[in-house]
């Protein structure tokens, strides 16, 4: 290479280094000067419903449902992040996600035997669309017949909703299927028994921990096992604080006062002898109206 | 020594010492149209689709809600029918075309092999070429599925018949590509085999199309569109793979039958063509 070549070289390539420079800076210039996205078109309603995607999609249907199933994540994620407080993902009615129920639907109409979908559909919808969330359950147990988890879905929306009748005849219909764990069936029962107590409420959860595919989902189900047990123990430390006021006439000003009962109860306590809740943060003791109350920061969900 | 020279040659020794042996000469085109693809370096495909699973077994899992399992084999499978038919669509149309292009076509067929025999050389050796791009690509898939799984996964096993089903359905089109390039340009070839490929994933609707249409010439139009064109849509297996799921193998044997049945069709009518076709 003679050295005019050189030469040549290496003002090209100082050309196509400064053009790529100068296309990042233009790019991140144009980024932080994009004008805010209206949001009446972030929230446009989806182009294609399910049965014309799935035409459309030339035997790629699979991946095309994987890319709405990944979007419906996106976008409940994206308006998780914009809400301070820390949410439970079957608490997300105020957070206005009416494109949810459509991505959902395609996703699933796109590969009606993909789970997860329905799974979420089934945690997260009621919240938002409880008649879409029983449609798209619905819709899955008509596409998968003997998948008995999908009646498991219908029956926990129904439990949400305190019909405890419709609840406790999917958990049944579900437990007749091949295949299908033996609490299924029983469910019937306790719905008729004991469909709005905290037992049947930490037995749902508990099978829906042990089952769930999603990490959002189990996670919720977790979180909720945590705020069954933070309740009954609130409960046992209401009483116990009730006891002492009309005992001594006032309310505690700490809980070193009540140390021995609080021990008693077998809860446990940290150096400053304050209960901690079942993620392991410090009950609040609330002096003004003899209550206790969970720590803003506690991972046990308010609500 | 351009490479078609070299086979032109390498079919004439053979063809001397071996006039009567057809095969030979078929698997000897074969031979050198795999080698050519390769020296024309369509297998760097290959590298991509590495590329595109290995990001896939990387950063899926953060984005599908433990779904990983399911999107690699979606976008795996999905990638290899996508990649195959793109090989199969614009090499395919350059089969012939460029042979004649290079006026290579005139040392072959001064030699004693047949029209015919060429064509299915041809046709063989890009299929010889979409078979090593599968298998590689499907082993990659099943390597990623281990990967993601940190262990053995049966998924790993199981998406071998519908990868099957994608091979036979790239064969059909490297066919139909071949019979398109036969009589037309590269280029209107590759859009015609396009619209094949599309057409053929909608063969249900042709057929309710045909089963609607109030005008009986209509209905009999769409009937027969539904049964010459390849319905293609009876190879698709990736989502029900992905699920898991193995086709019943009296499925997979009919499927593979009507496949081999339309392929040696398109053949047949393709060495037709090209037997009329003149050269001088």
């Amino acid at each position: 290479m003679s050295h005019k070549d050189s030469i040549r070289d290496g003002l090209l390539l100082l050309t196509v280094l400064i053009g790529l420079a100068t296309v990042v800076g233009l790019s991140r210039w144009l980024d932080s000067h994009r004008p805010p996205v209206d949001a009446k078109l972030e929230e446009e309603q989806l182009y294609l419903n399910g049965a014309t995607a799935r035409r459309i999609s030339l035997g790629f249907n699979g991946l095309a449902a994987d890319w709405y199933w990944m979007r419906s994540l996106q976008y409940v994620g994206r308006k998780i992040i914009g809400v301070p407080e820390n949410v439970q993902i079957d608490s997300l009615g105020q957070l206005n996600l009416k494109l949810l129920a459509p991505l959902i639907d395609t996703a699933t109409t796109l590969d009606p035997q993909f789970m997860e979908p329905y799974q979420y559909a089934a945690v997260v919808l009621p919240d938002i669309d409880l008649q879409q969330a029983i449609r798209i359950t619905k819709k899955g147990i008509a596409a998968n017949p003997s998948a008995w988890r999908l009646y498991q879905h219908l029956g926990y929306i129904y439990w949400q909703q305190k019909d405890f009748q419709a609840a406790g005849e999917a958990y049944d219909q579900g437990g007749k299927l091949p295949g299908a764990p033996a609490w299924m069936e029983a469910m019937k029962a306790k719905m008729a028994a004991e469909g709005g107590t905290r037992e049947l409420a930490r037995e749902i959860y508990e099978r829906m921990y042990e089952q769930a595919g999603d990490n959002q989902v189990k996670e919720m189900a977790r979180r909720r096992l945590l705020q069954l047990e933070s309740l009954d123990q609130r409960d046992g430390l209401g009483r116990v604080l009730s006891a002492y006021r009309s005992k001594g006439g006032r309310c505690p000003s700490s809980w070193r006062e009540i140390g021995p009962v609080l021990r008693a109860l077998r809860l446990k306590l940290d150096s400053a002898g304050a209960p901690l809740d079942p993620s392991g943060t410090a009950y609040v003791l609330v002096s003004d109206n003899c209550d206790v109350a969970l720590d803003p920061k506690s991972e046990v969900p308010v609500r | 020594m351009p490479v078609d020279v070299a086979q032109a040659m390498k079919i004439s020794k053979s063809s001397e010492t071996t006039r009567h042996s057809m095969p030979r000469r078929i698997l000897s085109i074969a031979r050198n149209t795999f080698r050519e693809a390769v020296r024309d370096r369509v297998l760097y495909n290959l590298v991509l689709f590495v590329l595109l699973l290995t990001a896939a077994a990387i950063f899926v899992g953060e984005l599908s809600g433990s779904q990983e399992r399911k999107i690699i084999v979606d976008l795996g499978l999905s990638a290899m029918l996508l990649f195959g038919v793109f090989i199969a669509i614009f090499v395919g149309v350059g089969l012939v075309y460029k042979e004649i292009e290079r006026r290579t076509v005139y040392a072959i067929f001064s030699k004693p092999v047949g029209r015919g025999e060429f064509l299915i050389g041809k046709y063989l050796g890009l299929c010889l070429t979409l078979l090593v791009n599968v298998l590689v690509m499907g082993t990659g898939v099943s390597l990623a599925l281990i990967y993601v799984s940190r262990g053995w996964d049966p998924l790993a096993l199981s998406i071998w018949p519908a990868i099957l089903l994608i091979f036979v359905e790239l064969m059909i089109l490297t066919g139909v590509a071949l019979l398109f390039s036969s009589f037309s340009t590269p280029a209107l070839s590759a859009l015609l085999t396009f619209f094949v490929f599309i057409i053929g994933h909608f063969s249900a609707d042709l057929k309710s199309f045909a089963n609607s249409m109030g005008s009986g010439v209509a209905r009999w139009l769409f009937a027969a569109l539904y049964y010459l064109l390849p319905n293609l849509a009876n190879l698709s297996f990736i989502t029900p793979a992905a699920h898991g799921q193995l086709p019943a193998p009296s499925q997979v044997a009919v499927v593979i039958l009507y496949s081999l049945v339309y392929i040696v069709i398109v053949l047949a009518a393709t060495t037709m063509i090209f037997s009329r076709r003149n050269f001088k």
